[in-house]
């Protein structure tokens, strides 16, 4: 992704979050397009009963965090939205990790602490980089099941197989699921 | 040898439905040649299509038997003048990416199996049923002659950067 790299542009993270009613991306856009940022990348989720947005706006330079940060102050006072900038340096806003193969990996079993974190740290420890990941709680409330989904970038030199190998223990561990599969994207 | 420069979106001939090939003259099989040169030239390509190096006509090229997913089952270069699909059935999702519409991937659902059918450039008919990946780039390719691009084929919110290793 070259367009990150522009010198004239400062590059802001935001996140907002808040409970979900109809007009919260209205609302976040609208400061946004009134301040003159252009929003490049972005994602927004429904969590729980919450909306959740985090975006990487750029402006053109001068540019301060505090003019960002008073347009949303006013915006979400009394909304119950809260809203949280941080500006960025210049090697913050392009992506800088693994280039090696892309997996899915999904767990899932019967809801228990630490799947999360056993997981992933399988993953950090052997330089495989999280790109993406959800979890749900489902299931009946009796008998609830914890899903995690997530999409990783293989280090150069670890293969699917070896990745799939890697989680194998933590199967047993903690009773779950666990299935790593290939999604590099085709080039056509 | 005539290797093209690959058009990228937004220039609008991506989104043009492109016009039959009334003759195989000496024009079509030059763009054929440009089209194969243009596919070997592009790491990792397998397939190129006419709109994609700028001309608005019903031609491209594919083969993706040097590729990891397709060299079980393919048949081999095909170049293809007029291709139609005359049946497809199956459904799968793949994370696709385009030259012509840089650095972003997306999931697309595509047919698995299909029949083919497609002039060559010597002016015989060919019909031929293809599946797996093969299937995959030729409703691909063949997606261009049409004007569509993956963006308008987009199966899930789930898109990224397609990292440039990738192509090698």
């Amino acid at each position: 992704m070259n367009l990150c790299r522009k010198p004239n542009l400062a590059h802001f993270a935001i996140t907002i979050i808040g409970k979900d009613r109809t007009g919260i991306v209205a609302d976040t856009s609208e400061v946004l397009y009134k301040l003159g940022c252009n929003v490049e990348d972005s994602s927004c989720t429904m969590l729980g009963g919450e909306f959740a947005m985090i975006l990487i706006v750029a402006h053109e330079k001068p540019f301060s965090k505090k003019k960002l940060e008073e347009e949303f102050a006013l915006k979400t006072a009394g909304t119950g939205l809260s809203a949280f900038v941080r500006a960025l340096k210049d090697d913050e806003v392009c992506y800088q990790g693994p280039e090696g193969e892309l997996c899915l990996i999904s767990v899932y079993g019967s809801d228990k602490t630490g799947i999360v974190y056993r997981v992933t740290r399988e993953l950090a420890d052997r330089g495989v980089s999280i790109t993406d990941l959800n979890t749900k709680l489902i299931g009946k409330p009796t008998d609830p099941v914890y899903v995690l989904v997530l999409e990783a970038a293989l280090p150069q030199g670890l293969t699917v197989e070896d990745a799939s190998a890697l989680l194998e223990k933590l199967k047993k561990e903690l009773s779950v699921e666990i299935s790593v599969r290939l999604i590099t994207p085709v080039s056509l | 040898m005539a290797v093209k420069e690959i058009v990228t979106y937004p220039d609008p001939i991506l989104k043009q439905v492109c016009a039959p090939v009334q003759a195989i003259d000496d024009e079509v099989k030059k763009l054929i040649e440009d089209l194969v040169d243009t596919m070997h030239a592009g790491p990792g390509s397998v397939g190129v299509a006419a709109p994609q190096i700028g001309v608005s006509m019903r031609v491209c090229v594919i083969d993706v038997s040097k590729n990891r997913h397709g060299k079980e089952n393919n048949h081999g270069l095909l170049l293809m003048i007029n291709p139609e699909i005359v049946s497809k059935s199956g459904a799968a999702v793949m994370r696709e990416g385009c030259m012509s519409v840089p650095d972003y991937t997306g999931d697309v659902e595509r047919a698995t199996e299909l029949t083919l059918r497609f002039t060559e450039p010597d002016g015989n008919v060919r019909e031929f049923d293809a599946s797996g990946f093969e299937a995959v780039a030729i409703q691909h390719e063949m997606d261009h002659l049409d004007g569509f691009l993956f963006l308008d084929r987009i199966a899930s919110l789930k898109t990224g950067l397609f990292r440039r290793k990738n192509y090698k």
